[in-house]
């Protein structure tokens, strides 16, 4: 049997897309499909989504519309030892809506206090600004998980979403070369 | 509840407690594995760095303390499998040097035993897990062994690349010795160089446990019974004998299972933890701890990464995720002026988009429309070498007990781990070096991947040493103070050199596995 033959072979074993609820059933949609059918967030409140979703796209643009707060909220909400979530390798404690929930509200405190608004509602180059010092840990005030730490964890979701799926990698044209395809291109 | 009795119950299903299986099923002893997290398959191990993270650790989580804390989470196991299941499968003996670092240098520690006592294992191994590689080609550094039963991997350009900027600075580079397939190998298929190993290969062309000596135990009549957290090893009135260990079930029910061994192997950060606490009036530190030595020692590689981007494409999504090449050129543990230790030099891997290994990780001081640039620019061109570097044993870098506990009420452990000077200097002296390397290829760019000094592999906390005096265990893995109570895996470490170690804990697990059968009735009985 050769490579190409026993890839196909072996493909489709597994399971992919993310169990999303709708209208109170649990359907498989990709992040991406969820937020464009506006499936209700079960853990993170619309402001808290509107600024992981504003510095999701600063840091990787097309977060946004590839679903990262869906992402990020559907992972918080079920069991740690079933999250997909790259704070699982970076050491984070669970449960990890604490630290989510925690740098939201550092981003924000911060923000309030250097812009007088939150950080969803500054214009695009200031949020780059902002992003920017948080990851040189320079915006004083700070309250929270460090800033670099916040900088990497939420940059990897936003990375994640945008270039870590099968989508992803089409989009920068790279063969995804599966022995086991995640379904639905997640 | 209580279980019915069995010979051995092992404690943990990676690499080294899947090597005790194997060899005490074999020789016909009733052998029950427990394993905390879940019973996965090769149908499990989805190619994908999203989903892969299912199979990275779970459960208690260990308190990071310390100027350089322990990033454990990307390279410990969960599941039956171990970490295992998910590494690298580079394949590097120790060399005789990393036996005697104290008679040679008065630091560190030495090892009871030397290289030549390995050796043989390490053939072993390498003949029943199977193992790829050119030893002729390694024979500038490479101590007395057999050949390698396979030839070595193929080769692509995110490897070869390099190879002009290696020889410029006077680096030797081989063929990397890895636990993969590159022909068709007892049953299992050559490697099809998809850059999965890091998440799973489902296939069975990387020697995972699932493949090798789990399943050669579960075909002898090894029971693995998954989603079983042990919290406490039991003794004898006398405390002189450990008689089973406690545990609780996928329903989080209590049960004891009794054994006439028990077989700690449970990676070198729950061991210890699991040691401490099974403390009782006559070991009232934790068990085999009259040395006050369980939980010390605590050791980690780093790594010193350098990047560079090519304008040719360097098929850089082919390959393994392990190394293409590997050398020993900087092994003295002097090389570098006013840094101590061995270095560990791998090129060429496959990488992918995201993860913490991943290209968008290359530099990790872009994000926005920058980091779009950066990620169309890397996704043909970008390459890496690393240089793995060893840090000496160090007492104060330690496991112990925190007063915070876990779901079964079992205290978290904690670990405390910083960098000694040498450490950071050899860190430092690698990148200088790595560098250069890529200044002597056709690279356009090259830089060094700096951050915080990496934490990577885990040794330490139950070393081997000739007596309770200066260790917990012999060479064999078995306590000094309690003859059926057995300790496996990088644990039994007293220093680490710099290669990647699961060859070496596969290779001390046989040798510990074949003495205690050689010896069953002396232990057990």
């Amino acid at each position: 049997m050769d490579a190409i033959e026993r890839r196909a072979f072996i493909k489709g074993a597994g399971f992919g897309a993310l169990a999303f609820t709708v209208g109170g059933a649990d359907v498989l949609l990709t992040p991406a499909e969820a937020r464009a059918q506006g499936v209700p967030l079960r853990t993170l409140k619309p402001d808290e989504a509107a600024t992981i979703e504003a510095v999701g796209e600063t840091l990787a643009p097309g977060a946004r519309k590839q679903g990262i707060a869906n992402f990020i909220d559907q992972q918080i909400s079920i069991p740690a030892e079933e999250a997909l979530l790259e704070a699982r390798i970076l050491n984070v404690k669970p449960p990890y809506a604490n630290f989510y929930r925690a740098a939201i509200g550092a981003i924000n405190n911060a923000s309030i206090a250097r812009h007088g608004k939150r950080f969803a509602e500054l214009d695009a180059a200031t949020q780059h600004d902002f992003v920017d010092q948080m990851r040189q840990n320079k915006l004083d005030g700070w309250k929270g998980p460090p800033g670099p730490f916040v900088y990497l964890v939420l940059r990897s979701d936003a990375v994640d979403v945008v270039y870590g799926t099968m989508a992803g990698y089409a989009s920068l044209d790279i063969p995804y070369m599966a022995h086991i395809a995640p379904t639905k291109r997640w | 509840m209580a279980n019915e009795k069995v010979d051995v119950v092992i404690v943990g299903a990676g690499a080294s407690g899947s090597t005790f299986a194997a060899v005490l099923a074999k020789a016909g002893k009733k052998v029950v594995l427990l394993e905390s997290g879940p019973d996965w398959q090769l149908s499990d191990l989805i190619s994908s760095d999203i989903w892969g993270r299912r199979v990275k650790p779970a459960g208690a989580p260990f308190l990071l303390e310390g100027k350089n804390p322990y990033g454990y989470a990307y390279q410990a196991g969960w599941g039956v499998g171990g970490a295992a299941l998910h590494y690298f499968a580079n394949f590097p003996r120790l060399m005789p040097n990393d036996f005697k670092v104290k008679s040679e240098h008065g630091r560190g520690l030495d090892w009871p035993i030397s290289y030549g006592d390995v050796a043989p294992f390490y053939d072993r191994v390498a003949d029943d897990l199977g193992v790829s590689g050119d030893a002729k080609a390694e024979e500038r550094w490479r101590p007395p062994g057999k050949p390698y039963p396979m030839p070595p991997m193929k080769t692509f350009k995110n490897g070869d690349v390099w190879l002009k900027g290696f020889e410029a600075v006077g680096i030797k580079m081989a063929p990397a010795a890895v636990g993969m397939n590159s022909v068709p190998y007892k049953g299992r298929p050559a490697c099809i160089y998809d850059g999965w190993c890091h998440v799973g290969c489902p296939i069975g062309a990387l020697a995972n446990p699932l493949v090798t000596y789990l399943g050669d135990a579960k075909k002898a009549g090894a029971e693995v019974r998954a989603r079983s957290t042990v919290t406490r090893v039991l003794t004898n009135a006398a405390g002189n004998k450990v008689t089973g260990v406690e545990y609780f079930d996928a329903k989080k029910e209590r049960q004891v299972q009794e054994a006439s061994v028990v077989v700690l192997a449970a990676w070198a950060g729950q061991n210890p933890r699991l040691m401490l606490n099974s403390a009782t009036d006559k070991h009232p530190k934790g068990l085999a701890n009259k040395s006050g030595l369980v939980g010390k020692y605590m050791m980690a590689h780093f790594a010193s990464g350098t990047f560079a981007l090519f304008d040719e494409d360097v098929e850089n999504h082919m390959g393994t995720v392990g190394a293409q090449y590997f050398s020993y050129d900087r092994y003295d543990k002097t090389t570098h002026k006013n840094a101590f230790g061995s270095t560990f030099i791998v090129a060429g891997t496959a990488q992918k988009t995201s993860d913490l290994g991943g290209f968008a990780n290359a530099r990790l001081d872009l994000f926005g429309p920058a980091l779009a640039d950066f990620m169309k620019k890397a996704k043909r061109g970008l390459t890496r070498i690393s240089a793995f570097g060893e840090e000496m044993p160090n007492i104060e870098n330690r496991i112990e007990l925190a007063s915070e506990k876990d779901a079964f009420g079992m205290p978290l452990g904690k670990i405390v781990h910083s960098f000694d000077q040498d450490a950071v200097a050899l860190w430092n002296a690698n990148f200088d070096e790595g560098l250069r390397v890529a200044k002597a290829t056709d690279a356009k760019e090259s830089w060094s991947a700096r951050g915080n000094q990496p934490t990577i592999h885990l040794f330490g906390g139950t070393i081997m040493g000739t007596d309770a005096s200066n260790s917990v265990v012999d060479s064999f893995g078995q306590t000094h103070e309690i003859a059926n109570l057995y300790v496996a895996g990088p644990g039994m470490f007293p220093t680490e050199g710099a290669p990647n170690p699961t060859y070496t804990i596969f290779a001390l697990s046989l040798r510990g596995a074949e003495r205690l059968a050689a010896q069953w009735s002396s232990v057990a009985g």
